[in-house]
């Protein structure tokens, strides 16, 4: 295959129905050089971004219905792109829960300050998620006893179950690493990192999939997304604010405790600027696909509204 | 009427409704046309982010396929849109002249 039909392979869907051909055939034209790559790139980017380019060509019933698609599919990224960035904040709160950590917050005015910015902003965050979620998940039951198609009621308590999964998984791995143990240390570190880790991703990831696939399954109004949306605008500030927030705290521990900046007081006793930097690293990935999200969804609301009008 | 949010498009925008108001032309022979008016050419990429979006706009309407080459016309609003740009352009284009002439 040509490297320009490789570079149509970027664009969206919708998009390449419309214009790949033609594009095609100007590229043929045209040799491709290396700033016209780039630019090719760039427009791949945008349309992505703006994803109502190219579906003119639709039906307006058709249109409509790709656009609520498209809404859909961006919240429900947004909503797993905060789950993701809740476990790294889990795991930067977990680390703040030793004792080093609580006295620096209270004789370091910036890191104490920075620590109370992430608490308003996780509470911000969550009353979001929350305030978008609820009238959403009032809609999977309401369609699901309409449609007697139970399994979707089924699907909003697996996030539920999972937790008391993981719950019970604690407090299992608690009576067997307790005093007395005779567990070599290779079974300890597998136990103590290994099964907690992976279960307490298993079950983020069996709730949230549980969630989309709830929403997916379910006949849910318009009206309920863009709220949705709209509520998704505050919920990506607080997860901007909360990264500033988690930089400036381990930028100004670091000046003020080097020692505890490079001690091992981090998660699971590793490198303390180790599990500040992969906190940060995982929460800007989060971000970054939460604001594409964002983005994709504004344009799917806009063009909704447009066709609609 | 209400003017469209071309972005970064707008130059683009502004050189493809130009080159469609001398005729009807495709993508290649709008990317010719905009080279020899302007001395400039736009990337593939860009051509076809502002195409789409005047599409979008109403400004140009694609006319039925010449084997795989798309020929595009300037819409009735296109034809007022680009009058109004111009018109704008040179009012600001003459205001410039006047004050350099003072220098």
């Amino acid at each position: 295959m040509s490297i320009e039909k490789y570079l149509l392979r970027l664009y969206p869907r919708i998009w390449r129905a419309r214009y790949e051909e033609e594009l095609l055939a100007v590229l043929e034209s045209c040799p491709l050089t290396f700033p016209d790559t780039i630019d090719m790139l760039l427009g791949a980017i945008d349309a992505h971004l703006h994803p109502y380019l190219g579906a003119m060509g639709l039906s307006l019933y058709e249109r409509m219905k790709q656009m609520l698609s498209l809404l859909r599919r961006s919240l429900l990224t947004m909503f797993c792109s905060s789950i993701g960035f809740m476990l790294a904040g889990v795991g930067f709160q977990k680390m703040n829960e030793y004792d080093d950590f609580t006295k620096a917050a209270q004789t370091i005015t910036l890191v104490g300050l920075s620590f109370h910015l992430i608490l308003i902003g996780a509470v911000v965050l969550f009353l979001a998620v929350l305030g978008a979620g609820l009238p959403i998940a009032s809609a999977i039951i309401e369609s699901a006893l309409r449609q007697k198609r139970y399994g979707s009621v089924f699907l909003l308590a697996v996030p539920l179950l999972a937790f008391a999964v993981f719950l019970l998984t604690t407090l299992l791995l608690e009576t067997i690493l307790g005093p007395g143990n005779h567990l070599s240390p290779g079974w300890r570190l597998f136990l103590e990192r290994g099964v907690f880790l992976g279960v307490l991703l298993a079950a983020a990831i069996a709730g949230t999939g549980a969630l989309c696939f709830a929403v997916t399954r379910s006949q849910i109004s318009e009206e309920l997304f863009r709220f949705a949306l709209l509520l998704s605008i505050p919920a990506t500030i607080s997860m901007v604010l909360i990264l500033l927030a988690i930089f400036v705290w381990g930028l100004s521990l670091r000046s003020s405790v080097p020692q505890l900046f490079s001690s091992n007081a981090g998660i699971f006793a590793s490198s303390t600027a180790g599990t500040w930097l992969g906190i940060v690293i995982a929460m800007t990935i989060t971000i970054v696909i939460a604001v594409v999200s964002l983005v994709r969804g504004l344009s799917a609301r806009s063009a909704l509204r447009s066709t609609a009008a | 009427m209400s003017t469209p949010n071309l972005g970064r498009f707008s130059d683009p925008s502004i050189l493809i409704l130009a080159s469609l108001a001398g005729g009807t032309k495709h993508g290649y022979a709008i990317m010719e046309d905009i080279e020899t008016f302007a001395g400039m050419r736009p990337g593939p990429g860009t051509l076809y982010g502002a195409i789409a979006r005047l599409e979008e706009y109403g400004l140009i309407e694609p006319l039925p396929s010449e084997e795989r080459r798309r020929p595009y016309r300037l819409t009735a609003v296109g034809i007022t849109f680009l009058r109004e740009q111009l018109s704008s352009l040179e009012t600001f284009a003459a205001m410039g002249l006047r004050r350099l002439a003072s220098i």
